[in-house]
C-alpha cells in the first residue's frame, strides 16, 4: 500500500523539532534573565482582595487603589491574597503574577517611563472582577 | 564543548547589580515575542501558502487536473 | 440501488433503543441542541461587549453565569457528545461488529447527559468552567455551583463509560480479519482518545468530589483557611483537562482523515504515521498540563519541565498537518461542503498550534495569560479545528444518518460565513489580548483600541451566528424534505461504495 518513500516527512519532522528547540531555548534564556531579581530592589507588599488592591511600601506607607513608584528604581512585588485567587497585572510593563491565598508570589520590574498606567486583575474573582483596577503612577526621580 | 555551555550560564548568573541600570523587562519580553512572531509568520506563510497552492492546483476544475492513479486502478 | 427510506418510527422506539445508531442519533441531537444554546450565549456575550458599559445584560453576575455556561455547554455538551455520536454510528461499522460491545451501557452513558444538561442550565453557575478554588469553595453562590458540580460529575461518569465501551468494542469486538494496523484512522482516533479519557478523567472526578465536600465544609482540601492548597485543585483540574484537549481534538483529526482522502480521490498519504501521531499525542499529552499555571508562582524548574512537555506534543500535531497536505498533493480534489470544512479546519488548526507554541514560551505568559489572547487561541482550537471538523463530518454522514442529501449551496454558505467570522473573531482576539484586555470581564474601560476591536469581533460573531442559522435551517429542512441521496456515492466522487453502507443502520433486534 505504501509504495512511496517517507523521507519528506522525516525532513519535515526534523525541521519542526529544530524550530521547537530554538523556541524552547530562547524562552528558557529570557525567563532565566528576567527572573534574576536585583539585590537592591525595594519590596512592595501587594494584597489582593475582593475587589481592590492594597500596596504597602518598605517604609510602611499604605496605598489603596493606587501605587506611586519612582522611575528607574527596581521594585519587587510580594503578592498575596486575602480571599480568592486574583492576578496582579500591570500590562504596560508586562508584570503578571497570581495572588494566591496562602502563598507569597514575587515578581519584579523597573519602570523606565514616567506616567500613569493601569493595574488590573486578570484572574476571575467574582462579581466585580471586571472593575478590580488600580492606577500606577511613575514619577521622575529628581530628588 | 562543556565550556561553551557553561560559560554563558556563569556569565549571566553573575550579572552585576549595578544600581540604576536594571534589566528592561518589558523590552526583553516584547523582543522575545517579536522573534517568536517572526518564526511563526515565516512558517505560517510557508504552510498556508502550500495549502492555498494545493487547493488551487489540485481542485478538480483546474485544467491540469487529471485522474489520480488510484482512480484509474479503481482501488482506494 | 435506489434507496428505501425507512418508515418513521415513533420517538420512544428511538429513545429506548440500545442500537448503536439510535444512541448515536440521540447523541447527535443533544449535541446540536447544546451547540445552538451555547452559541446563543456566545452571541449575547459578544453583544454585551460591543460597547463599554452595560448594554442589555443588567449586572455582572448574569454575565459571569453566561460565559460559564457557554463554556461548559460547548465543551461538554456539544463537542464531546458530537464525537460520541459519530463514534456510535461508525466505530462498530469500522471494526465490523454488529453493535457496540455493551449496548445497554452505551444507552446509560447517553442518558446521563440530559440530567447533566438540565443541572448545568438550571443552575447557571458563575465560577467559569475551571471552577478554580478557593472562589468555587468559599464564594461561588449555591445551589448553582453545586448543581454544576453534580452535572459535571454525571458527565464525567458518562464519558468514562463511553470510553470503556469504545475501547472494548475496538480491541475485543474487531473482526478477526481486520488487523489493528489496517483499521481506519477514524477508529484509531476513537481508540486513542478513549484511552486518554480513561486515564485522565478520574482525576477530575476526584477533584469534583473534593470540591463538593469542601463546599459543604466537611473538608478543606482546597480551602486555604483550613490549611488546604488552591493550587492543588488547579493541578488536578489541568491534569484532566489538558489531556482532555486532545480528547476533543483527536476525533476531529480523525474526521478529517476520513474526509480528505475521499474527496482528494487518493488514499491517505501515510496510514502508519497517522497512527504513530495519534499514539504519540496521547502519551505526550500528559506531560504538559501545568503550562496553564505558569502565573501561579511556579518555580523556574517546574516551568521549564512543562514547557518542554508542551513543546514535545507539537511534532505529533505537525505530522497530522503534513499527512493532510501530502494526501491532497497530487489528488483531484472535489470541493464539496465536507471537504471545505476539513481544509478550513486544517488551516485554523495550524494557526492555533502556532499560537500554542508561542504561548508555551514561559516569559510570553506574562503578556498572554488570562487575556483575550488565550481566548482567541483556544477558540481557534475548539471552534476553528474541532467544530470545523465536526461540521464537516456532520455534512459527511448526513446521507448516512438521514438517507437524504443536505443542500450543498447552503452548506457552502455556512462554511464561508463561519470561516470569515472565525478569522475575524479569534485572530482579532489575539491582538486584543496583546493590548491587555483580560478575559471574563463584563465591562471594560473606554480605551479606543479595545472598543474598536471589540466591535469588529462582535460583527464577526454575528456573521458566524447567521451562518449557524442557515445551517440549522439546512439540516432541519434537508433531513425531512431533502433530495434522496445516492447511497452508493452521494457526492459523485467515483468510488464504488459509500464507505458506510446504509443497510447497517437497520436495527437487528
Amino acid at each position: 500500500m505504501n509504495t512511496h518513500s517517507n523521507w519528506p516527512e522525516w525532513i519535515y519532522v526534523g525541521v519542526v523539532v529544530a524550530l521547537l528547540i530554538y523556541v524552547g531555548a530562547e524562552a528558557w534564556n529570557i525567563e532565566r534573565i528576567i527572573e534574576h531579581i536585583p539585590s537592591d530592589a525595594e519590596i512592595i507588599q501587594v494584597t489582593g482582595q475582593q475587589w481592590f488592591w492594597t500596596f504597602e511600601h518598605e517604609d510602611g506607607t499604605k496605598e489603596i487603589g493606587e501605587l506611586h513608584l519612582k522611575k528607574d528604581h527596581a521594585y519587587k512585588f510580594e503578592v498575596v491574597s486575602k480571599d480568592v485567587i486574583h492576578s496582579f497585572n500591570i500590562h504596560d510593563y508586562v508584570v503578571l503574577v497570581d495572588a494566591v491565598p496562602g502563598r507569597v508570589n514575587t515578581v519584579w520590574f523597573s519602570p523606565d517611563e514616567s506616567g500613569e498606567f493601569d493595574i488590573q486583575c486578570r484572574e476571575y474573582c467574582g462579581l466585580i472582577h471586571y472593575n478590580m483596577r488600580a492606577k500606577l503612577y511613575v514619577d521622575d526621580d529628581k530628588s | 564543548m562543556l565550556i561553551f555551555v557553561i560559560s554563558p550560564i556563569n556569565f549571566s548568573f553573575a550579572l552585576d547589580d549595578d544600581p540604576g541600570k536594571y534589566l528592561n523587562r518589558k523590552a526583553e519580553i516584547w523582543n522575545l515575542f517579536y522573534r517568536m512572531m517572526t518564526v511563526a509568520f515565516v512558517i505560517g506563510s510557508v504552510v498556508s501558502g502550500t495549502l492555498i497552492w494545493l487547493v488551487w492546483r489540485f481542485r478538480e476544475s483546474n485544467h491540469k487536473a487529471k485522474k489520480t492513479r488510484y482512480e484509474e486502478q479503481g482501488k482506494w | 440501488m435506489t434507496l428505501e427510506i425507512q418508515k418513521p418510527r415513533p420517538i420512544w422506539k428511538i429513545m429506548f433503543s440500545t442500537h448503536h445508531t439510535d444512541v448515536g442519533l440521540l447523541y447527535l441531537i443533544t449535541s446540536l441542541a447544546a451547540l445552538f444554546m451555547g452559541g446563543t450565549l456566545a452571541l449575547a456575550i459578544r453583544l454585551e461587549l460591543f460597547l463599554p458599559g452595560s448594554q442589555f445584560v443588567s449586572d455582572s453576575m448574569t454575565f459571569n453565569r453566561m460565559f460559564t455556561v457557554h463554556g461548559t455547554t460547548l465543551i461538554f455538551l456539544f463537542i464531546l457528545p458530537f464525537a460520541s455520536a459519530v463514534g456510535n454510528y461508525l466505530v462498530p461499522i469500522m471494526v465490523r461488529y454488529k453493535d457496540m460491545a455493551y449496548p445497554k451501557l452505551n444507552a446509560i452513558a447517553y442518558w446521563m447527559i440530559p440530567p447533566a444538561f438540565a443541572l448545568i442550565w438550571l443552575g447557571f453557575a458563575d465560577f467559569t468552567w475551571n471552577a478554580y478554588a478557593p472562589y468555587s469553595v468559599t464564594r461561588a453562590p449555591g445551589p448553582a455551583a453545586d448543581m454544576w458540580i453534580f452535572g459535571l460529575k454525571l458527565l464525567g461518569i458518562s464519558s468514562i463509560l463511553g470510553a470503556i465501551n469504545f475501547i472494548v468494542t475496538i480491541l475485543k469486538c474487531k473482526h478477526p480479519d481486520l488487523p489493528l494496523s489496517k483499521m481506519p484512522l477514524l477508529a484509531w482516533s476513537y481508540l486513542t482518545s478513549s484511552l486518554i479519557m480513561l486515564v485522565a478523567m478520574p482525576t477530575f472526578a476526584a477533584a469534583l468530589l473534593m470540591l463538593l465536600t469542601d463546599r459543604l465544609g466537611l473538608s478543606g482540601f482546597f480551602n486555604p483557611s483550613m490549611g488546604g492548597d488552591p493550587i492543588a485543585y488547579q493541578h488536578l483540574f489541568w491534569f484532566t483537562f489538558h489531556p482532555e484537549v486532545y480528547v476533543l481534538v483527536i476525533p476531529a483529526i480523525g474526521f478529517m482523515y476520513d474526509i480528505i482522502p475521499r474527496f482528494s480521490r487518493k488514499p491517505i498519504f501515510s496510514h502508519v504515521s497517522g497512527i504513530a501521531a495519534f499514539v504519540l499525542l496521547s502519551i505526550v499529552g500528559f506531560a504538559s498540563w501545568a503550562h496553564h499555571m505558569y502565573a501561579t508562582g511556579m518555580s523556574f524548574t517546574e516551568k521549564t519541565v512543562f514547557m518542554i512537555g508542551t513543546l514535545s506534543a507539537v511534532p505529533a500535531s505537525a505530522m497530522h498537518v503534513f499527512n493532510f497536505l501530502a494526501t491532497m498533493w497530487g489528488g483531484r480534489i472535489k470541493f464539496t461542503t465536507p471537504m471545505m470544512w476539513a481544509v478550513g479546519g486544517i488551516a485554523l488548526f495550524f494557526s492555533a498550534g502556532a499560537g500554542g507554541v508561542v504561548n508555551s514560551a514561559m516569559p510570553l505568559d506574562f503578556m498572554t495569560h488570562d487575556s483575550y489572547w488565550v481566548v482567541g487561541h483556544f477558540h481557534l482550537f475548539v471552534m476553528g479545528t474541532i467544530a470545523f471538523g465536526s461540521f464537516g463530518f456532520l455534512y459527511y454522514i448526513f446521507p448516512y444518518v438521514t438517507g437524504r442529501l443536505y443542500n450543498e449551496k447552503l452548506g457552502k454558505i455556512h462554511f464561508v460565513m463561519s470561516f470569515i467570522g472565525t478569522v475575524m473573531v479569534f485572530f482579532t482576539q489575539h491582538i486584543l489580548g496583546l493590548y491587555g484586555m483580560p478575559r471574563r470581564i463584563y465591562d471594560y474601560p473606554p480605551i479606543p483600541e479595545w472598543i474598536a476591536m471589540n466591535q469588529f469581533i462582535t460583527i464577526g460573531a454575528m456573521i458566524i451566528g447567521i451562518g449557524m442559522a442557515i445551517f440549522l435551517i439546512n439540516i432541519i429542512y434537508s433531513s425531512g424534505k431533502g433530495k434522496e441521496a445516492n447511497m452508493d456515492d452521494p457526492w459523485n466522487v467515483g468510488r464504488e461504495k459509500y464507505y458506510y453502507p446504509y443497510q447497517s443502520k437497520t436495527p437487528h433486534h
